[in-house]
Protein backbone atom coordinates (compact mmCIF):
# COMPACT_ATOMS: atom_id res chain seq x y z
CA UNK A 1 0.00 0.00 0.00
CA UNK A 2 1.32 3.31 -0.83
CA UNK A 3 2.28 5.35 2.37
CA UNK A 4 0.71 8.42 1.30
CA UNK A 5 -2.52 6.92 0.06
CA UNK A 6 -5.83 7.68 2.21
CA UNK A 7 -6.01 4.23 2.67
CA UNK A 8 -2.42 3.93 4.57
CA UNK A 9 -2.71 7.80 6.16
CA UNK A 10 -6.45 6.62 8.10
CA UNK A 11 -4.78 3.36 9.28
CA UNK A 12 -1.90 5.39 10.16
CA UNK A 13 -4.66 7.64 12.34
CA UNK A 14 -6.63 4.50 13.32
CA UNK A 15 -2.73 3.41 14.65
CA UNK A 16 -2.41 6.50 16.61
CA UNK A 17 -0.72 8.67 14.81
CA UNK A 18 -3.27 11.43 14.96
CA UNK A 19 -1.32 14.10 12.62
CA UNK A 20 -2.24 12.36 9.46
CA UNK A 21 -5.62 13.40 10.00
CA UNK A 22 -4.55 16.62 8.87
CA UNK A 23 -3.25 15.13 5.51
CA UNK A 24 -6.48 13.96 4.61
CA UNK A 25 -8.56 17.00 5.89
CA UNK A 26 -6.33 18.86 3.59
CA UNK A 27 -7.13 16.66 0.88
CA UNK A 28 -10.74 16.40 1.60
CA UNK A 29 -12.25 19.30 3.32
CA UNK A 30 -13.40 20.78 -0.16
CA UNK A 31 -14.96 18.26 -2.09
CA UNK A 32 -16.98 17.76 1.40
CA UNK A 33 -17.49 21.59 1.55
CA UNK A 34 -18.72 21.27 -1.89
CA UNK A 35 -20.69 18.74 -1.23
CA UNK A 36 -22.89 19.54 1.72
CA UNK A 37 -22.92 23.05 -0.35
CA UNK A 38 -24.57 21.57 -2.95
CA UNK A 39 -27.01 19.69 -0.71
CA UNK A 40 -27.98 22.56 1.34
CA UNK A 41 -26.48 26.31 0.51
CA UNK A 42 -25.45 27.31 3.80
CA UNK A 43 -21.67 27.68 3.59
CA UNK A 44 -21.73 28.28 7.69
CA UNK A 45 -23.86 25.27 8.14
CA UNK A 46 -21.74 22.95 5.60
CA UNK A 47 -18.39 24.25 7.36
CA UNK A 48 -20.01 22.60 10.87
CA UNK A 49 -20.72 19.37 8.59
CA UNK A 50 -17.44 19.13 7.44
CA UNK A 51 -15.87 19.37 11.14
CA UNK A 52 -18.63 17.03 11.85
CA UNK A 53 -17.15 14.02 9.04
CA UNK A 54 -13.49 14.44 10.59
CA UNK A 55 -14.94 14.15 14.42
CA UNK A 56 -16.51 11.15 13.80
CA UNK A 57 -13.76 10.06 11.57
CA UNK A 58 -11.20 10.20 14.93
CA UNK A 59 -14.51 9.19 16.82
CA UNK A 60 -14.98 6.01 14.83
CA UNK A 61 -11.52 5.12 13.29
CA UNK A 62 -11.00 1.79 15.22
CA UNK A 63 -13.71 0.82 13.28
CA UNK A 64 -12.07 1.43 10.28
CA UNK A 65 -10.94 -1.84 8.02
CA UNK A 66 -9.41 -0.75 5.21
CA UNK A 67 -12.12 -2.27 2.94
CA UNK A 68 -13.23 -0.59 -0.37
CA UNK A 69 -12.33 3.24 -1.45
CA UNK A 70 -11.63 5.62 1.65
CA UNK A 71 -13.70 8.19 0.01
CA UNK A 72 -16.49 5.77 0.02
CA UNK A 73 -16.39 5.38 3.84
CA UNK A 74 -15.81 9.00 4.04
CA UNK A 75 -18.94 10.37 2.25
CA UNK A 76 -21.06 7.39 4.04
CA UNK A 77 -19.96 9.56 7.01
CA UNK A 78 -20.54 12.95 5.22
CA UNK A 79 -24.70 11.58 4.51
CA UNK A 80 -25.28 10.24 8.05
CA UNK A 81 -23.98 13.78 9.34
CA UNK A 82 -26.44 15.24 7.18
CA UNK A 83 -29.01 13.69 7.80
CA UNK A 84 -28.04 13.43 11.44
CA UNK A 85 -28.22 17.18 11.20
CA UNK A 86 -31.89 17.10 9.96
CA UNK A 87 -33.44 14.90 12.15
CA UNK A 88 -32.18 17.15 14.84
CA UNK A 89 -33.95 19.87 13.11
CA UNK A 90 -36.91 18.13 12.96
CA UNK A 91 -36.49 16.83 16.39
CA UNK A 92 -36.52 21.31 17.43
CA UNK A 93 -39.02 21.92 14.73
CA UNK A 94 -37.12 24.13 12.89
CA UNK A 95 -36.96 23.07 9.06
CA UNK A 96 -40.02 24.22 7.44
CA UNK A 97 -39.22 27.69 8.01
CA UNK A 98 -35.91 27.99 6.11
CA UNK A 99 -37.27 25.51 3.47
CA UNK A 100 -40.09 28.24 3.10
CA UNK A 101 -37.40 31.55 3.06
CA UNK A 102 -35.32 29.69 1.00
CA UNK A 103 -37.94 28.86 -1.82
CA UNK A 104 -39.01 32.12 -1.36
CA UNK A 105 -35.36 33.56 -2.43
CA UNK A 106 -35.28 31.00 -5.29
CA UNK A 107 -38.06 32.44 -6.59
CA UNK A 108 -36.96 35.74 -6.47
CA UNK A 109 -33.88 34.46 -8.01
CA UNK A 110 -35.76 33.58 -11.27
CA UNK A 111 -36.82 36.45 -12.03
CA UNK A 112 -33.72 37.62 -12.12
CA UNK A 113 -32.41 35.06 -14.56
CA UNK A 114 -35.41 35.88 -16.84
CA UNK A 115 -34.06 39.06 -16.98
CA UNK A 116 -30.27 38.13 -16.99
CA UNK A 117 -30.79 34.85 -19.03
CA UNK A 118 -28.49 33.36 -16.86
CA UNK A 119 -28.44 29.62 -17.69
CA UNK A 120 -25.88 28.67 -14.71
CA UNK A 121 -27.85 30.21 -11.93
CA UNK A 122 -31.07 28.90 -13.65
CA UNK A 123 -29.72 25.03 -13.80
CA UNK A 124 -28.34 26.01 -9.81
CA UNK A 125 -32.15 26.92 -9.30
CA UNK A 126 -33.42 23.89 -11.01
CA UNK A 127 -30.85 21.42 -9.21
CA UNK A 128 -31.95 22.88 -5.60
CA UNK A 129 -35.56 22.08 -6.88
CA UNK A 130 -34.99 18.72 -6.98
CA UNK A 131 -35.81 16.71 -4.23
CA UNK A 132 -32.77 15.82 -2.02
CA UNK A 133 -32.59 11.89 -2.93
CA UNK A 134 -32.03 12.59 -6.30
CA UNK A 135 -30.25 15.51 -6.09
CA UNK A 136 -27.34 13.60 -3.81
CA UNK A 137 -27.09 11.19 -6.68
CA UNK A 138 -26.31 13.77 -9.22
CA UNK A 139 -24.17 15.60 -6.81
CA UNK A 140 -22.04 12.40 -5.94
CA UNK A 141 -21.67 11.32 -9.47
CA UNK A 142 -21.35 14.34 -11.44
CA UNK A 143 -19.63 16.83 -9.05
CA UNK A 144 -17.60 14.33 -6.49
CA UNK A 145 -16.78 12.04 -9.22
CA UNK A 146 -17.70 9.14 -7.67
CA UNK A 147 -18.62 5.54 -9.21
CA UNK A 148 -22.01 4.46 -9.79
CA UNK A 149 -20.47 1.63 -7.44
CA UNK A 150 -19.08 3.79 -4.87
CA UNK A 151 -22.53 5.47 -4.58
CA UNK A 152 -24.88 1.97 -4.53
CA UNK A 153 -22.22 1.47 -1.55
CA UNK A 154 -23.05 4.74 0.37
CA UNK A 155 -26.55 4.70 -0.63
CA UNK A 156 -27.12 0.55 0.60
CA UNK A 157 -28.24 -0.58 -3.03
CA UNK A 158 -26.88 -2.44 -6.11
CA UNK A 159 -25.17 -0.06 -9.08
CA UNK A 160 -27.86 -0.78 -11.56
CA UNK A 161 -30.59 0.65 -9.13
CA UNK A 162 -27.93 3.61 -8.95
CA UNK A 163 -27.91 3.86 -12.64
CA UNK A 164 -31.83 3.82 -13.11
CA UNK A 165 -32.13 6.96 -10.32
CA UNK A 166 -29.34 8.82 -12.03
CA UNK A 167 -31.00 8.97 -15.49
CA UNK A 168 -34.39 9.49 -13.76
CA UNK A 169 -33.14 11.98 -11.84
CA UNK A 170 -31.40 13.78 -14.64
CA UNK A 171 -34.57 13.41 -16.81
CA UNK A 172 -36.30 15.03 -13.70
CA UNK A 173 -33.79 18.20 -13.38
CA UNK A 174 -34.25 18.60 -17.60
CA UNK A 175 -38.12 18.96 -17.50
CA UNK A 176 -37.51 21.15 -14.32
CA UNK A 177 -35.28 23.43 -16.63
CA UNK A 178 -37.89 23.55 -19.09
CA UNK A 179 -40.20 24.47 -16.71
CA UNK A 180 -38.13 27.31 -15.28
CA UNK A 181 -36.85 28.18 -19.34
CA UNK A 182 -40.84 28.36 -20.16
CA UNK A 183 -41.45 30.78 -17.06
CA UNK A 184 -38.72 33.06 -18.20
CA UNK A 185 -39.99 33.26 -21.56
CA UNK A 186 -43.88 34.08 -20.12
CA UNK A 187 -42.64 37.16 -17.72
CA UNK B 1 -37.11 2.86 -22.58
CA UNK B 2 -36.94 0.26 -20.10
CA UNK B 3 -34.55 0.02 -17.38
CA UNK B 4 -31.91 -1.36 -19.02
CA UNK B 5 -31.72 1.47 -21.58
CA UNK B 6 -31.86 4.11 -18.46
CA UNK B 7 -29.06 2.26 -17.27
CA UNK B 8 -26.72 2.33 -20.64
CA UNK B 9 -27.55 6.07 -21.07
CA UNK B 10 -26.46 6.80 -17.45
CA UNK B 11 -23.12 4.63 -18.01
CA UNK B 12 -22.78 7.05 -21.32
CA UNK B 13 -23.38 10.13 -19.18
CA UNK B 14 -20.71 9.01 -16.56
CA UNK B 15 -18.19 8.19 -19.79
CA UNK B 16 -18.16 4.75 -18.41
CA UNK B 17 -19.19 3.14 -22.12
CA UNK B 18 -16.47 1.57 -24.78
CA UNK B 19 -16.93 1.43 -28.14
CA UNK B 20 -19.37 -1.34 -28.20
CA UNK B 21 -21.86 0.12 -25.86
CA UNK B 22 -21.67 3.65 -27.15
CA UNK B 23 -22.69 1.75 -30.81
CA UNK B 24 -25.53 0.32 -29.32
CA UNK B 25 -26.42 3.60 -27.91
CA UNK B 26 -26.07 4.89 -31.83
CA UNK B 27 -28.02 1.95 -32.65
CA UNK B 28 -30.94 2.14 -30.21
CA UNK B 29 -31.37 5.65 -31.30
CA UNK B 30 -31.20 5.09 -35.23
CA UNK B 31 -34.18 2.47 -34.24
CA UNK B 32 -36.30 5.05 -31.88
CA UNK B 33 -36.25 3.15 -28.97
CA UNK B 34 -33.85 6.05 -27.31
CA UNK B 35 -35.34 9.16 -28.32
CA UNK B 36 -32.70 11.44 -29.68
CA UNK B 37 -34.13 14.91 -28.69
CA UNK B 38 -34.24 13.47 -25.30
CA UNK B 39 -30.85 12.05 -25.26
CA UNK B 40 -28.98 15.14 -26.96
CA UNK B 41 -30.87 17.29 -24.07
CA UNK B 42 -29.83 15.16 -21.74
CA UNK B 43 -26.19 14.93 -22.43
CA UNK B 44 -26.02 18.68 -22.61
CA UNK B 45 -27.22 19.40 -19.42
CA UNK B 46 -25.03 17.04 -17.71
CA UNK B 47 -22.15 19.00 -19.33
CA UNK B 48 -23.99 22.50 -18.51
CA UNK B 49 -23.66 21.00 -14.79
CA UNK B 50 -19.98 21.37 -14.90
CA UNK B 51 -20.73 25.03 -14.86
CA UNK B 52 -21.85 25.21 -11.57
CA UNK B 53 -19.32 25.74 -8.67
CA UNK B 54 -19.22 25.72 -5.51
CA UNK B 55 -17.67 28.38 -3.07
CA UNK B 56 -14.68 27.87 -1.13
CA UNK B 57 -14.96 27.42 2.63
CA UNK B 58 -14.25 29.84 5.37
CA UNK B 59 -10.67 30.01 6.64
CA UNK B 60 -11.90 29.30 9.99
CA UNK B 61 -12.91 25.66 9.04
CA UNK B 62 -9.31 24.72 8.98
CA UNK B 63 -8.54 26.42 12.30
CA UNK B 64 -11.60 24.93 14.02
CA UNK B 65 -10.36 21.73 12.44
CA UNK B 66 -6.56 21.70 14.26
CA UNK B 67 -8.20 22.93 17.35
CA UNK B 68 -10.11 19.92 17.61
CA UNK B 69 -7.05 17.48 16.88
CA UNK B 70 -4.75 18.93 19.47
CA UNK B 71 -7.56 18.49 21.81
CA UNK B 72 -8.38 14.73 20.45
CA UNK B 73 -4.06 14.29 20.93
CA UNK B 74 -3.95 15.87 23.99
CA UNK B 75 -6.79 13.76 25.47
CA UNK B 76 -4.97 10.92 23.58
CA UNK B 77 -2.02 10.88 25.52
CA UNK B 78 -3.78 11.47 29.44
CA UNK B 79 -5.35 8.03 29.53
CA UNK B 80 -2.45 6.73 28.80
CA UNK B 81 -0.51 8.39 31.67
CA UNK B 82 -3.19 7.38 34.06
CA UNK B 83 -3.18 3.87 32.77
CA UNK B 84 0.06 4.06 33.30
CA UNK B 85 0.30 5.79 37.01
CA UNK B 86 -2.66 3.18 37.92
CA UNK B 87 -0.77 0.39 37.04
CA UNK B 88 2.27 1.15 39.33
CA UNK B 89 0.39 2.15 42.23
CA UNK B 90 -1.47 -1.37 42.13
CA UNK B 91 2.17 -2.75 41.43
CA UNK B 92 3.46 -1.00 44.76
CA UNK B 93 0.25 -1.89 46.23
CA UNK B 94 -0.09 -5.46 45.65
CA UNK B 95 3.79 -6.12 46.73
CA UNK B 96 4.06 -8.29 49.84
CA UNK B 97 6.99 -9.52 51.58
CA UNK B 98 7.34 -13.43 50.24
CA UNK B 99 7.03 -11.42 46.92
CA UNK B 100 9.78 -9.11 48.00
CA UNK B 101 11.87 -11.77 49.55
CA UNK B 102 11.83 -13.59 45.56
CA UNK B 103 12.26 -10.60 43.82
CA UNK B 104 15.68 -10.13 45.62
CA UNK B 105 16.92 -13.61 45.03
CA UNK B 106 15.73 -13.08 41.65
CA UNK B 107 18.16 -10.18 41.21
CA UNK B 108 20.99 -11.76 43.24
CA UNK B 109 20.91 -14.60 40.57
CA UNK B 110 20.62 -12.31 37.94
CA UNK B 111 23.86 -10.32 39.03
CA UNK B 112 25.63 -13.65 39.61
CA UNK B 113 25.01 -14.19 35.92
CA UNK B 114 25.47 -10.54 34.65
CA UNK B 115 29.09 -10.80 36.06
CA UNK B 116 29.61 -14.43 34.42
CA UNK B 117 29.00 -12.69 31.14
CA UNK B 118 30.53 -9.95 31.13
CA UNK B 119 33.19 -10.87 29.49
CA UNK B 120 31.60 -11.48 26.29
CA UNK B 121 29.41 -8.31 25.92
CA UNK B 122 32.55 -5.89 24.26
CA UNK B 123 31.63 -8.73 21.57
CA UNK B 124 28.15 -8.62 21.44
CA UNK B 125 28.64 -4.48 21.23
CA UNK B 126 31.45 -5.01 18.60
CA UNK B 127 29.08 -7.74 16.33
CA UNK B 128 26.12 -5.30 16.46
CA UNK B 129 28.27 -2.05 15.67
CA UNK B 130 28.78 -3.83 12.46
CA UNK B 131 25.71 -5.07 12.00
CA UNK B 132 24.84 -1.39 11.95
CA UNK B 133 27.55 -0.34 9.62
CA UNK B 134 25.86 -2.67 7.22
CA UNK B 135 22.59 -1.91 7.39
CA UNK B 136 24.06 2.12 7.05
CA UNK B 137 26.34 1.26 4.05
CA UNK B 138 23.37 -0.94 2.24
CA UNK B 139 21.19 2.35 2.87
CA UNK B 140 22.78 4.97 1.43
CA UNK B 141 23.72 2.45 -1.87
CA UNK B 142 20.17 1.97 -2.37
CA UNK B 143 19.38 5.36 -1.93
CA UNK B 144 21.00 6.28 -5.26
CA UNK B 145 19.44 2.83 -7.16
CA UNK B 146 17.23 3.97 -9.83
CA UNK B 147 14.63 2.34 -8.81
CA UNK B 148 11.97 4.15 -6.53
CA UNK B 149 10.86 1.07 -4.57
CA UNK B 150 14.66 0.29 -3.78
CA UNK B 151 14.99 3.66 -2.45
CA UNK B 152 11.74 3.65 -0.44
CA UNK B 153 13.02 0.29 0.79
CA UNK B 154 16.40 2.10 1.55
CA UNK B 155 14.53 4.82 3.58
CA UNK B 156 12.63 1.89 5.26
CA UNK B 157 15.89 0.28 6.12
CA UNK B 158 16.95 3.45 8.24
CA UNK B 159 14.04 3.70 10.24
CA UNK B 160 15.39 0.00 11.68
CA UNK B 161 18.65 1.79 12.86
CA UNK B 162 19.32 2.91 16.06
CA UNK B 163 21.80 5.62 15.62
CA UNK B 164 22.60 7.27 12.36
CA UNK B 165 25.92 8.78 10.99
CA UNK B 166 26.88 12.06 9.26
CA UNK B 167 26.79 10.02 5.68
CA UNK B 168 23.35 8.32 6.21
CA UNK B 169 21.58 11.99 7.57
CA UNK B 170 23.84 13.57 4.27
CA UNK B 171 21.74 10.75 2.02
CA UNK B 172 18.50 11.58 3.74
CA UNK B 173 18.42 14.82 3.03
CA UNK B 174 19.91 14.29 -0.55
CA UNK B 175 17.01 11.82 -0.92
CA UNK B 176 14.48 14.79 0.36
CA UNK B 177 15.63 17.40 -1.44
CA UNK B 178 16.45 15.19 -4.83
CA UNK B 179 14.52 12.44 -5.55
CA UNK B 180 12.54 12.89 -8.38
CA UNK B 181 9.65 10.43 -6.25
CA UNK B 182 6.82 12.27 -3.83
CA UNK B 183 6.50 9.03 -1.88
CA UNK B 184 10.20 8.64 -0.99
CA UNK B 185 10.35 12.01 0.05
CA UNK B 186 7.77 11.85 2.29
CA UNK B 187 9.45 8.57 3.62
CA UNK B 188 12.53 10.57 3.89
CA UNK B 189 10.90 12.85 6.04
CA UNK B 190 9.72 10.18 8.00
CA UNK B 191 13.17 8.38 8.63
CA UNK B 192 14.33 12.21 9.20
CA UNK B 193 11.82 13.00 12.11
CA UNK B 194 12.79 9.60 14.45
CA UNK B 195 16.60 11.71 14.24
CA UNK B 196 14.82 15.06 15.08
CA UNK B 197 17.39 15.35 17.85
CA UNK B 198 20.19 15.92 15.44
CA UNK B 199 21.18 19.05 15.06
CA UNK B 200 22.21 18.73 11.36
CA UNK B 201 18.53 16.91 10.70
CA UNK B 202 17.04 19.95 11.93
CA UNK B 203 18.85 22.39 10.04
CA UNK B 204 18.22 20.37 6.86
CA UNK B 205 14.38 19.62 7.08
CA UNK B 206 14.31 23.36 7.79
CA UNK B 207 16.92 24.18 4.50
CA UNK B 208 14.54 21.58 2.38
CA UNK B 209 11.44 23.57 2.62
CA UNK B 210 12.71 26.17 -0.14
CA UNK B 211 13.40 23.35 -2.41
CA UNK B 212 9.97 21.34 -2.25
CA UNK B 213 7.51 21.80 -5.34
CA UNK B 214 5.01 18.64 -3.97
CA UNK B 215 1.67 20.07 -1.77
CA UNK B 216 1.71 16.74 -0.34
CA UNK B 217 6.08 16.90 0.90
CA UNK B 218 5.51 20.75 1.72
CA UNK B 219 2.33 19.48 4.29
CA UNK B 220 4.38 16.89 5.43
CA UNK B 221 7.12 19.04 6.16
CA UNK B 222 4.86 21.48 7.91
CA UNK B 223 3.96 18.31 10.45
CA UNK B 224 7.58 17.07 10.56
CA UNK B 225 8.07 20.87 12.32
CA UNK B 226 5.31 20.94 14.44
CA UNK B 227 6.01 17.82 15.88
CA UNK B 228 9.94 19.08 16.00
CA UNK B 229 9.05 22.60 17.13
CA UNK B 230 11.22 24.01 14.48
CA UNK B 231 9.84 27.28 15.44
CA UNK B 232 12.56 28.76 12.85
CA UNK B 233 10.93 27.52 10.04
CA UNK B 234 7.96 29.44 9.93
CA UNK B 235 9.86 32.15 7.97
CA UNK B 236 10.58 30.07 5.70
CA UNK B 237 6.78 28.70 4.80
CA UNK B 238 6.08 32.14 5.36
CA UNK B 239 7.98 33.25 2.72
CA UNK B 240 6.90 29.66 0.51
CA UNK B 241 2.95 31.57 0.80
CA UNK B 242 4.25 34.64 -0.29
CA UNK B 243 6.61 33.57 -3.38
CA UNK B 244 4.54 31.02 -4.97
CA UNK B 245 1.04 30.34 -5.99
CA UNK B 246 -0.03 27.51 -3.74
CA UNK B 247 -3.00 25.50 -3.60
CA UNK B 248 -5.52 27.53 -1.14
CA UNK B 249 -5.43 24.08 1.39
CA UNK B 250 -2.03 24.04 1.29
CA UNK B 251 -1.83 27.79 1.72
CA UNK B 252 -4.43 27.43 4.82
CA UNK B 253 -2.30 24.72 6.19
CA UNK B 254 0.69 26.49 5.78
CA UNK B 255 -0.73 29.52 7.94
CA UNK B 256 -1.93 27.11 10.82
CA UNK B 257 1.20 25.55 11.26
CA UNK B 258 2.99 29.03 11.25
CA UNK B 259 0.67 29.72 13.88
CA UNK B 260 0.92 26.82 15.62
CA UNK B 261 4.83 27.30 15.53
CA UNK B 262 5.10 31.02 16.78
Amino acid sequence: MDSTSDKALMMKVKNGDLDKLGLLFERYNRPLFSFFYRMCKEAELCEDLVQSVFERMLKYRDTYTGDGKFTTWMFSIARNAHIDHYRKQQREGIPVEIDEERLEVEQEETKVVVNKKEKKELLEIALSRLDEDKREIIVLSRFEGLKYKEIADILDTTEGAIKVKMFRAMKELKDLVNTLNEECSHE
Amino acid sequence: MNEQHEQLIADYLAGNLDDAGKTQVEELIANGTIDFMEFRELEKLHEDLGSISAPAPGKEMSSKFYTMLEKEKQSVKEPWLKIAQNQIQQFIAELTMPRLAYGLVLLVIGGFIGSQLNSSDSEIDQLSQQVQDMREMMMVNMLEGASAADRLKAVTISSEMTSVDSEAIHALLFTLNNDPSVNVRVQAIEALKRWGGNERVRQGLVKAIAKQQSPIVIVELADAMLELELRNSAPEFRRLIEERDLDFTVQQKLESSIAALM
